[in-house]
């Protein structure tokens, strides 16, 4: 009987080692196809409806024309956005060949438009009416792992003075 | 954390709609800020997926207003009633753990 169950058993390890190794990359791949386009569209409707009423944010230093300005304070507002082991895999053979690497644009670009639209929430919720001179900071966060640095996210910081006429 | 003191702060080179009468100097405020290792595992797994992090997202907004605050509680003790051209830098110190700093002049307004 012993001698029956050992394959069997080893079939159940040879299994959970397989999920354990194969499974996240499943997951990753299922997250990047799926997971992270859908999450784009939610964010690509969030700006368009924003954008009807025309943008609020500008990289001027001085707002338009001489109206009276009542009120201003700067605000804030980031996002940390990370790619997923997928999209760091493809990416490192990429930049083997050098050139644009396509899916590391996308999730930089995904995160800088999420931070802008954060921006541009918030003013609205805060009873502003427009943003000047918004600057966009980033950073990179690592996690050192046996003494190599390993990206594990990119910061962006939108930022700007709301004022209210 | 205390109550900010009560100043008007922008990145603008002036406050749109006052005048400044009298610069006060450079005004700085830092913090450096390690990850919570529970957040840590949380992170990596959501690292898998990709996409927002949300526990660091909440964090680096935390450490950029302690870093905020500590720069304005700097221009209060000066006397200034405004700070102007507020920037911000990060940097890394050690693996995991972040340097936020942000700057300004003190500034009073009318």
């Amino acid at each position: 009987m012993a001698g029956e169950e050992e394959p069997f058993v080893g079939l159940i390890i040879a299994g959970i080692v397989c999920a354990c190794s194969v499974g996240p990359w499943l997951l990753s791949l299922v997250a990047t196809f799926i997971y992270q386009p859908s999450k784009q569209k939610v964010l690509l409707e969030r700006e368009s409806q924003a954008a009807i009423k025309g943008d609020v944010i500008s990289t001027l230093s001085k707002p338009f024309g001489d109206r009276e300005i009542k009120q201003t304070k700067m605000l804030m507002a980031s996002v940390v956005m990370s790619p997923s082991w997928v999209q760091m895999w493809i990416g490192g053979i990429m930049s083997l060949f050098g050139g644009q690497i396509n899916v590391l644009t996308k999730v930089v670009d995904w995160a800088r438009r999420e931070a802008q639209q954060r921006l541009r929430e918030k003013v609205e919720e805060e009873g502003y009416d427009e943003v000047i001179n918004m600057r966009i900071e980033t950073t990179m966060l690592t996690t050192t792992r046996g003494g190599k640095d390993k990206t594990s996210g990119v910061e962006i910081l939108a930022y700007g003075t709301a004022i209210k006429y | 954390m205390q109550a900010a003191p009560n100043l008007i702060f922008s990145n603008t080179e002036t406050i749109p709609g006052m005048t400044i009468t009298q610069s006060l100097g450079v005004v700085t405020g830092s913090t450096v800020r390690a990850k919570n290792v529970f957040k840590d595992i949380g992170a990596a797994f959501k690292n898998i997926a990709g996409g927002e992090i949300k526990a660091y997202t909440e964090l680096l907004q935390e450490s950029r207003n302690e870093a905020l605050f500590r720069m304005l509680n700097d221009a209060a003790a000066r006397g200034a009633n405004a700070v102007v051209n507020v920037r911000f830098a990060t940097s890394s110190v050690a693996g995991g753990a972040a340097e936020l700093l942000a700057y300004g002049t003190a500034v009073v307004a009318q």
